[in-house]
């Protein structure tokens, strides 16, 4: 890649010696969707606040832009023992935003801070039981047992590092004007409107981010974002509705794109209540949803069928095809059941989410042909969550994303019960995939756990406590002169190599 | 038949009631002359501009939008209609039993229309949805308990202006009973005000419904409710503007209609002389 780069920094040198003026600020203005809760990186997990954090704050190693490895972030190098029981970490000499250094005092601080009962994620960190300070800039963190997920999870936004003594000293007001060592700094917030990031002069990876200041406006309306867009009122359009695409991308000055993060659509099924509670009759819904016809009328093409409620990652059986359409077979089946006549049933879905919404009116209009009467129901996504976990409920589109590389979070997720979300909230439970879970977890990287992942997920697909869907794009919209602009396959983006090139 | 002769005679009145009588017969008539189903989908027609086959276009699922905006005058003509003429009857009762017993009864329940009109319409109908869950039902519950308000007070100012007139005097004279004046001698009279009021109440609840299904809380999907085509329609404006459009012009017809009526009917109703 270094031929690129030079004939970039030709072209820029050129570019600043036409104009004979040093460059001016430059403003990266992004419209994102989500209006973020919090910047506290333990208490959230909505997208806004994540994607935001990870401007802000660094990680010890972080997913490198295939999604398939990890790369060193704030931890220069590692070392992790053969027994996977010890990691030691070699810390870079980064600095927080306020020059203060990274120190590993910080590091152990943040990691037990993520573990703690206040957190969101501790399960994720409680593994690790003790840490030891070789040096300012070495760790050491001990597991009591094997514990595979572990040094993955150090990955993820929750391992934040943070500055010990401010945190300590502020308290929670810390994270209303936060100091991290990431590649922006904080300048202001204004909810539900704008967040205004400037460019962290400390930051370890020099002479980056390229631009001067990041804002990202919040805008939920999709179709606002474009408009945006297309005025010239910002750079980049987060998620554009997939409809517009086509004619986004044929504009002068605009480019789009697109990638399918780790992200699996489906519709949940509460396996507690009749006929739910019927394998076959999961099977036969399964078989009564033709999932090309969802991809190219509801994702307009940006998009793959899904053969389980995973994400397309780290182990996945590239055999392992989505159930085929097939009416006939689906009614057979239902018959079999002893449901000939069909049923009825409930259909909840979050308001807010134009695809999902699409696709409920169009999973309505495909299950009445296997004679199954859905009503659709709308709801706020907050209380569809709420109404799902409490099992008042027979059927509910959702998805899940993964925001880490290994397939061990989403799966505890979506398919351990009883976990986190008890199979998310289907309440289905296989002895089976909770003992490979078990197994999964001490097992080190390599062919014998990808089998068991593999065997997980097809137990997942042959007792279908879901209607598979899809895995659809994430798409962004952007001025031509913004380059390297990308989204990540855990669904965020990095500020920090995108360029303004007018 | 007076009163219709008299409204057919201003030309609001006649224009307005022929509107509706259009809406109606399009309304009845579509389901059996339009080849298309309001709810099929069929992606590969998705999102065709008006033709001669499909009138007003077709939607994001090659639904046909005429058939549909014709589907979903019954959902917005009965909600409007339940939503006005249900808490008018209510209202109506309370204003009467108010005026005509006055005291500690009119005191208590004008106080009581004084707490719901205090809150803004629209905060109290969501909030009250809201609680009970978004569906077909809990909007006319939503709507009963808020709407009989404007009603009862038209009904309870008329009841007592009335119940001064001299010919109410007599009555109590003559020692009619109670019930008897109330129904046949007052509320005749009251009752205009509150009838003119309600053609816009109509126009204005046909907002309303409409402006709950674009917040997701009233009719639900995949019925064609014309507040819901609307919502739907958001992120096709711009490649299909027909999808928007053709509702909107739905609700902005069904708004002239009734306030057309209104009109008439306050003309046709005014006493002469």
């Amino acid at each position: 890649m270094i031929p690129g780069l030079n004939l970039k920094a030709l072209l820029l040198a050129s570019a600043v010696a036409l104009t004979g003026l040093p460059a001016a600020a430059e403003t990266l203005r992004v419209a994102m969707g989500f209006d973020p809760l919090s910047l506290d990186p333990i208490a959230t997990s909505d997208n806004g606040s994540i994607w935001t954090q990870l401007l802000i704050f660094d990680t010890l190693v972080r997913p490198d832009k295939t999604g398939e490895g990890l790369e060193p972030g704030l931890a220069e190098s590692w070392t992790v023992s053969e027994d996977g029981l010890t990691l030691t970490f070699n810390l870079r000499e980064a600095k927080f935003s306020d020059g203060t250094p990274v120190t590993a005092e910080d590091v152990q601080f943040s990691i037990e801070r993520a573990a703690s009962e206040e957190s969101g994620w501790s399960r994720f960190y409680r593994p690790i039981t003790s840490f030891e300070i070789v040096n300012d800039r070495q760790i050491v963190m001990q597991l009591a047992e094997p514990f595979t997920p572990a040094f993955n999870n150090l990955a993820l936004f929750a391992a934040a590092i943070l500055p010990k003594a401010q945190v300590e000293e502020k308290g929670d007001a810390f994270f209303d004007a936060p100091v991290g060592a990431g590649p922006f700094m904080l300048k202001n917030w204004a909810r539900g409107s704008r967040i205004e990031l400037v460019k962290n002069p400390n930051y370890w990876q020099e002479g980056k981010p390229y631009v001067d200041d990041a804002v990202l406006e919040i805008v939920t309306e999709p179709s606002a974002r474009v408009i945006k867009l297309e005025a010239g009122e910002v750079d980049v359009a987060l998620d554009p509705p997939l409809n517009q695409l086509e004619d986004l991308d044929g504009k002068d000055g605009i480019s789009t794109g697109q990638i399918i993060p780790y992200r699996a659509d489906f519709v949940q099924l509460n396996t507690t209540r009749e006929p739910f509670d019927d394998e076959r009759v999961r099977q036969a819904l399964n078989m009564a949803i033709d999932k090309d016809a969802l991809v190219q009328g509801v994702l307009y093409g940006a998009g793959e069928p899904a053969a389980a409620a995973m994400p397309v990652m780290a182990y996945a059986d590239p055999e392992l095809a989505p159930y085929p359409y097939d009416p006939a077979a689906a009614k057979e089946l239902l018959a079999e059941a002893g449901y000939a006549d069909g049923f009825e049933a409930q259909l909840l879905v979050d308001s807010g989410a134009a695809t999902s919404r699409n696709a409920a009116i169009t999973l309505q209009a495909m299950l009445q042909q296997v004679g199954v009467r859905v009503e659709v129901q709308m709801l706020e996504g907050g209380t569809q969550w709420e109404t799902t976990k409490s099992g008042n409920y027979d059927m509910s589109v959702s998805y899940a994303t993964s925001d880490t590389i290994d397939p061990d979070q989403i799966i505890g997720f979506v398919g351990v019960n009883p976990e986190r979300a008890n199979a998310y909230h289907t309440e289905w439970k296989s002895d089976r995939l909770n003992e490979l879970y078990e197994e999964e977890r001490k097992t080190p990287d390599g062919d014998e756990r990808g089998g068991m992942f593999r065997e997980m997920v097809q137990i997942l697909h042959d007792e279908a406590p879901y209607i598979f869907l899809y895995h659809p794009a994430s798409a962004w919209a952007a001025q031509d002169y913004v380059k390297d602009f990308e989204i990540l396959p855990t669904s965020n983006f990095r500020l920090e190599e995108v360029k303004i090139e007018k | 038949m007076r009163v219709l002769g008299n409204l057919l005679r201003t030309v609001s009145g006649a224009a307005g009631l022929a509107m509706l009588i259009m809406t109606m017969a399009a309304t009845v008539l579509t389901p059996f002359l339009s080849p298309y189903d309001p709810f099929a989908l069929d992606f590969a027609n998705a999102m065709q501009p008006p033709s001669a086959a499909h009138w007003f276009g077709t939607d994001n699922f090659g639904r046909d939008i005429f058939t549909r905006v014709m589907a979903g005058a019954v959902y917005d003509m009965r909600l409007a209609l339940i939503c006005v003429f249900g808490p008018m009857a209510i209202g109506v009762l309370i204003g009467l039993v108010a005026g005509y017993l006055g005291g500690r009864i009119d005191a208590a329940l004008m106080r009581l229309t004084d707490i719901v009109w205090a809150f803004p319409f629209y905060v109290l109908v969501l909030a009250i949805v809201g609680v009970l869950g978004p569906s077909e039902t809990n909007l006319y519950i939503a709507f009963f308990l808020v709407n009989w308000i404007g009603y009862a007070r038209i009904i309870r100012g008329e009841t007592l202006l009335i119940s001064r007139l001299e010919f109410i005097e007599a009555t109590r004279v003559l020692r009619f009973g109670k019930l008897r004046v109330t129904l046949r001698h007052i509320l005749p009279n009251a009752i205009t005000p509150a009838l003119v009021y309600s053609m816009s109440d109509v126009v204005l609840t046909v907002q309303a419904v409409a402006a709950m299904s674009f917040f997701g809380l009233g009719v639900q999907p995949p019925a064609p409710e014309w507040g819901l085509l609307i919502v739907e329609s958001i992120d096709y404006m711009r490649d299909a503007p027909w999808m928007t459009v053709f509702p909107g012009l739905a609700i902005v017809w069904i708004g002239i209609a009734f306030a057309l009526l209104g009109e008439g009917l306050s003309t046709a109703l005014k006493p002469k002389g």
